[in-house]
C-alpha cells in the first residue's frame, strides 16, 4: 500500500487491465481455496507445500500460509531421516531467498527464516551471515535482515568484536548509516563496558543467556572507548554535515549522565505536621516501600503524591499522626528509608525549631551534566573547538549548533550561558519547524543554570523571570523553596508538577500567559500569588486555589477573569482566607 | 556529496481543503468490492482493514452507513477454539487480529457478540517467561505484540489477568540509544510504528514516567521534513500514516507542540483524492483505507473541528473509550 504512484489511463487500458486482474484473481482462488481445504482435511504432502509456495511467492504476508508450510515440516521431521530432513529444510532456505530478493521487507519470509534455521539439523551460519552482508549491502537499512543477523550472531556465538569490525566497514564506506550506529551504540557496552567490572569475554554468552539488564545499566561504555567513538564520530560529521545519523549518536555519547538512586532530600515541618520526600527519579511510594522511622518507631503513615494526576512523582508527601511532633521542645529524628534501594535519609528536628531539613549536596554541581570524568573536560573542549571550527564553515548548521550547546554545557553551563542563548536564537531562525522544541530545551538549561545558582547562594529563593520560559522543570529540585518568581516568561500554565513546592509561600508569575492553575493544589504554606496580566479566564480555572489554605493575597488584574460579572463576591466564597484582593 | 533531504514537493494545486463527504463515500464504497483482485489479496489482514475503515466511519460521523450485523456476524465466525481471533475465515488467529476485532466491537458496543474470557486466556498463554508477548502460538516475539496485548486487555477491562510488570520490563528493555525502542532486545528504533506502539504500552501500563520524553521527543519532531509530513525513520520519504504515529507518540508523551502543525495539516490535505476520496500515502498516490483513516484521525489529533477526537493510544474515538471509562495515561 505504499508508493503505488497513480497513473491516469484510457477505458481501454482500464479495461484490459481489468480483464487481466479477473483472471489473475481466479488463479489466486482457485490454489488458496485447494490450500484451506487440504489443510482441513490433513493433508501434509509434497502437492501442499507446492501450492502454499506459489501462493506466497506472490504474497509472503499471507502468514497463514507460512503457519500450514510449518506443519507440514514438521510433519515431515518425524517421518523422514536426518539427512532428508536436512535437504527438505535446505530447499525450504533457498525457497526463502528467492522471496527475500523479490521482498526483502516480508516478516513472513524473515520469520520463516529464522525458524528454520533454528531447526536446521546441520546448520550453516556462516551461509546465514553471508546472506545478512548481501543483503545489506543492498539495503543497509533493512532492520529485518539487521534483526535476523543479531539472531544469527547470538545463536553462532560471532564474537562481538568481529561485528564492531562490521560495523566498522560499513560505516567506513558509508557514514550515513543510522543503522550501523546504532548496532554499534549496543555492542559497545558488550565489549567495553564501563569500569570497574573487567571487560566481559569477547564471546557472546550462549544461548540460554538470561534477558539483557534494565536499559539503566546496559547503556554504558567505559571512557576510554567513548573517547575513540567521538574521533570516529566526528569524522563522520566533518564528511558530511547534514547526515543526522551521526549528530543523534553523538548526542547518545555525550549525553548519557546517570543519577545515583536515592532519596535526595527529607524535609519536616512541625506546623503542618508532615513529611515530604524527594526521590532522585519518579517512583510509586507504596510499591517502591517508602518507610517512614520516627524516634526508633516506624510509622504508619499514608504516601500521598502531591497531585492525584502524578501515580508516578519524585516528591512524596505523608502527614504525621497529630501530636507526634508538635511539641517544640522536644527534638525528633527521623528516617526516611527508600526499602527497594536499600537506601535512606536521616533528618533531625531540633528543639524549638519549626522546620528541617536533609538534603544531598554533594551532587548538585554534578547534578545535570555529563558523566565525563573532570580529568578528561581537556577533551570535551577539543571537541568544542572542533565544532565550533565546523561552524565556522557551516555557521547555520542546526546539527552543529545544537552540538555546541550540549558540549557548553557538559563544560560549563553558567560560564556558557550567554553563548548558548545566542546559539538557540540562531537555532530558532534557521530552523523554525522546531522552534518549540528549542524554546522548551532552552528552558530547561536556564531552569537547571538557575538551580545551580540558587545552590551556590544558599538561598530558598528561586528567581527566573524574563528568560523566555516556555515550560518548567527540574520542580523536585525546587522542593525547599519559598519564594518563586517566573514573571515575564510565556509561560501557559502551572501544571500538576508545580505542587512539588511543598515549601512555596509567596508565587510572582505575572506577565505570562497562564491558563491553567492545576498545579497550584494543596500547597499548605501558600500565602500570597500575583497573577497579573496572565490568562485566567473564567472561575473555574481558579477552583485549584481553595485547595491552598493560607493564601492571603491574590493579583488578577489584567486577566480576562477580571471581568466577570460579581466576581469579587464569588471570590470571596470560593477564596474566603484571601484578605487582598487585585482585580 | 552530502546527505540529500528526502521529502516531496507539495504542488500548488494539491488540495488543502478537507473533503469529508467524499471520504465516507470511498469508505462506504470500498466493502462493496469484494470480488476484487487487491482486495482478495489483502484478506491476510482483513480484521484490520475493516477496523479501519470503522473507525474513520466512527471519526467522521459515519458509521451508521456500514453494515454492523454483517461485521459482527464475520468476528464471531472468525473466533476460534483457543480464543484468537483471525483476519478472516479459513486464516489462523493472531494478536493483531484479535485487537481488532476487540476494537471493532467497541465501536459498536457490542463485545457480548464473542467468548470474552476464551480472549483473555487467548492472550494470557501467549505471554512468555520474560514479559514478551508472542503475537501467535509460532512464537514471534515483538514489541507490537506486547502492545495489541495489553491494548486488548484494557478495552476488555481485564489487564490484571497478565504479568503487567514483566511485560513492562521487557518492553523497557527494548528502549534504545535515542530514547526509541526497538521490537526486541537490541533492535533498532526501526521506525515509528515500533515507538508508537511501545509509549501507547507504557501509556495503558501508567508507566510513561520510564520515557525520556526529551530525547524521544526530539527524534520525533526531527521526523518532520521541509513539505510538512513526516517520515518513519531517519533519511526516508514522508508519509501519511507515519505521520499518524509519529503525532500520536508526541502527544502521549506531551510533546505535540514540537512539531509544526500547519505545515503537517497542509501535508495531510495534500494527500487526499479529489476524485476518488481517500488519502494516499503521498501527494499523488493511490488511496487505500489504512491512508485514510491515518490522515482523518491525524487531523483530529491536529484539532480538526470537523472530525470526532481520537484517542492518541488506541487510535479510536474518545466518546467510544469514554463509553467503557478507558482513560490511557498522558504525560502534560
Ligand atoms: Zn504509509
Amino acid at each position: 500500500q505504499h508508493g503505488r504512484v497513480k497513473i491516469k489511463s484510457t477505458a481501454q487500458q482500464e479495461e484490459e487491465k481489468r480483464k487481466e486482474r479477473e483472471k489473475k484473481l481466479k488463479v489466486y482462488v482457485a490454489a488458496r481455496d485447494a490450500c484451506f481445504s487440504k489443510r482441513k482435511e490433513g493433508i501434509m504432502d509434497d502437492e501442499a507445500l507446492q501450492l502454499t509456495q506459489q501462493l506466497l511467492s506472490s504474497n509472503p504476508d499471507f502468514a497463514t500460509l507460512w503457519n500450514y508450510r510449518r506443519e507440514i515440516l514438521m510433519h515431515m521431521e518425524t517421518v523422514k531421516d536426518e539427512d532428508q530432513v536436512q535437504k527438505i529444510y535446505e530447499t525450504e532456505l533457498s525457497f526463502l531467498e528467492s522471496c527475500l530478493k523479490v521482498n526483502p521487507k516480508s516478516y513472513g519470509s524473515w520469520h520463516q527464516r529464522g525458524w528454520v534455521s533454528a531447526r536446521l539439523p546441520r546448520p550453516d551460519w556462516a551461509r546465514e551471515l553471508s546472506l545478512c552482508d548481501r543483503c545489506l549491502s543492498l539495503d543497509d537499512r533493512n532492520f529485518h535482515c539487521w534483526d535476523y543477523r543479531r539472531m544469527v550472531v547470538k545463536m553462532s556465538g560471532v564474537p562481538v568484536d568481529q561485528e564492531l569490525g562490521f560495523t566498522d566497514r560499513l560505516i567506513g564506506s558509508n557514514f550515513s548509516n543510522y543503522s550501523s550506529w546504532h548496532y554499534r551504540s549496543t555492542l559497545l557496552p558488550l565489549l567495553h563496558p564501563e569500569s570497574p567490572e573487567p571487560p566481559s569475554p569477547s564471546r557472546e554468552p550462549p544461548r540460554s543467556s538470561p534477558p539483557p539488564s534494565p536499559p539503566t545499566q546496559s547503556h554504558r561504555v567505559c571512557e576510554e572507548q567513548l573517547l575513540k567513538e567521538y574521533e570516529l564520530v566526528q569524522n563522520a560529521f566533518f564528511t558530511d554535515p547534514n547526515d543526522q545519523s551521526a549528530w543523534f549518536y553523538y548526542r547518545w555519547l555525550l549525553g548519557r549522565a546517570e543519577r545515583e538512586e536515592m532519596i535526595s532530600c527529607v524535609y519536616v515541618s512541625r506546623e503542618v505536621e508532615r513529611v515530604a520526600v524527594a526521590c532522585s527519579r519518579p517512583v510509586n511510594a507504596q510499591s517502591v516501600g517508602l518507610l517512614l522511622v520516627l524516634d526508633g518507631q516506624p510509622q504508619r503513615v499514608e504516601w500521598r503524591s502531591v497531585h492525584p494526576q502524578l501515580k508516578h512523582s519524585p516528591v512524596w508527601i505523608c502527614d504525621l499522626p497529630p501530636g507526634t511532633i508538635s511539641d517544640v521542645v522536644n527534638e525528633h529524628n527521623l528516617t526516611v528509608h527508600w526499602t527497594e534501594k536499600h537506601t535512606h535519609r536521616d533528618c533531625a528536628l531540633y528543639t524549638g525549631r519549626s522546620e528541617s531539613w536533609c538534603r544531598d549536596s554533594a551532587t548538585d554541581q554534578e547534578l545535570f551534566r555529563s558523566e565525563l570524568s573532570v580529568e578528561k573536560t581537556s577533551v570535551l573542549q577539543s571537541e568544542l573547538q572542533s565544532c565550533n571550527q565546523l561552524q565556522e564553515l557551516e555557521p547555520l548548521n542546526k546539527w552543529c549548533l545544537l552540538t555546541i550547546i550540549l558540549l557548553m554545557r557538559a563544560l560549563d553551563p553558567l560560564g556558557y550561558e550567554k553563548e548558548t542563548l545566542a546559539h538557540f536564537r540562531t537555532l530558532k531562525e534557521v530552523d523554525s519547524m522546531r522552534s518549540a522544541y528549542y524554546s522548551d530545551l532552552c528552558s530547561r538549561f536556564m531552569i537547571e543554570n538557575t538551580i545551580l545558582k540558587m545552590e551556590y547562594a544558599e538561598v530558598r529563593v528561586f528567581s527566573i523571570s524574563d528568560k523566555n520560559l516556555t515550560t518548567l522543570c527540574h520542580l523536585d529540585q525546587l522542593l525547599l523553596v519559598t519564594h518563586i518568581n517566573v514573571s515575564c516568561n510565556q509561560l501557559q500554565q502551572l501544571p500538576p508538577h508545580f505542587a512539588m513546592l511543598q515549601c512555596l509561600e509567596v508565587l510572582e508569575a505575572d506577565n505570562n500567559s497562564i491558563e491553567d492553575l492545576e498545579g497550584l493544589h494543596h500547597l499548605p504554606k501558600l500565602e500570597e500569588v500575583l497573577l497579573k496580566n496572565n490568562k485566567i479566564s473564567t472561575l473555574a480555572d481558579l477552583q485549584p486555589l481553595a485547595s491552598c489554605p493560607k493564601l492571603k493575597r491574590l493579583d488578577l488584574r489584567g486577566n480576562p477573569v477580571a471581568g466577570t460579572a460579581n466576581l469579587e463576591v464569588e471570590l470571596a466564597q470560593l477564596l474566603p482566607s484571601v484578605m487582598h484582593l487585585l482585580l | 556529496q552530502g546527505t540529500q533531504v528526502k521529502d516531496v514537493i507539495i504542488k500548488p494545486e494539491a488540495p488543502s481543503t478537507l473533503l469529508l463527504d467524499r471520504h465516507a463515500d470511498y469508505i462506504a464504497a470500498y466493502g462493496s468490492k469484494k470480488d476484487d483482485y487487491e482486495y482478495t489479496l489483502s484478506e491476510y489482514l482483513r480484521m484490520s482493514g475493516i477496523y479501519w475503515g470503522l473507525t474513520v466511519m466512527d471519526l467522521m460521523g459515519q458509521l451508521p452507513r456500514m453494515n454492523r450485523q454483517e461485521i459482527i456476524d464475520f468476528i464471531k465466525a472468525c473466533q476460534h477454539e483457543c480464543g484468537g481471533i483471525s483476519a478472516s475465515i479459513g486464516h489462523d488467529p493472531h494478536l493483531l487480529y484479535t485487537l481488532s476485532a476487540v476494537q471493532i466491537l467497541c465501536l459498536y458496543d457490542s463485545l457480548d457478540a464473542i467468548d470474552v474470557d476464551k480472549v483473555v486466556e487467548y492472550i494470557k498463554g501467549l505471554q512468555q517467561e520474560d514479559g514478551s508477548f508472542a503475537g501467535d502460538k509460532w512464537g514471534e516475539i515483538d514489541t507490537r505484540f506486547s502492545f495489541c496485548a495489553v491494548a486488548t486487555l484494557a478495552l476488555l477491562g481485564k489487564m490484571d489477568k497478565i504479568n503487567v510488570d514483566k511485560s513492562v520490563e521487557f518492553v523497557l528493555s527494548c528502549m534504545n540509544f535515542d530514547g526509541g525502542f526497538g521490537c526486541r532486545p537490541g533492535s533498532e528504533s526501526l521506525h515509528v510504528v515500533i515507538i508508537y506502539c511501545c509509549t501507547g504500552f507504557l501509556s495503558l501500563t501508567s508507566q510513561l514516567h520510564q520515557v525520556n520524553a526529551d530525547l524521544l521527543g526530539w527524534w520525533l519532531c526531527e521526523r518532520q521534513l521541509p513539505s510538512g509530513g513526516l517520515n518513519g525513520r531517519p533519511e526516508k520519504l514522508p508519509d501519511v500514516c507515519y505521520s499518524w504515529w509519529v503525532l500520536a507518540s508526541l502527544k502521549i508523551i506531551g510533546k505535540i507542540h514540537w512539531i509544526d502543525k500547519a505545515k503537517l495539516r497542509a501535508f495531510i490535505l495534500a494527500c487526499q483524492d479529489e476524485e476518488t476520496g481517500g488519502f494516499a500515502d503521498r501527494p499523488g498516490d493511490m488511496v487505500d483505507p489504512f491512508h485514510t483513516l491515518f490522515g482523518v484521525a491525524g487531523l483530529s489529533l491536529l484539532g480538526e473541528e470537523q472530525i470526532k477526537p481520537v484517542n492518541p493510544v488506541l487510535c479510536m474515538p474518545e466518546d467510544v473509550l469514554e463509553s467503557i471509562d478507558l482513560k490511557p495515561e498522558l504525560l502534560s
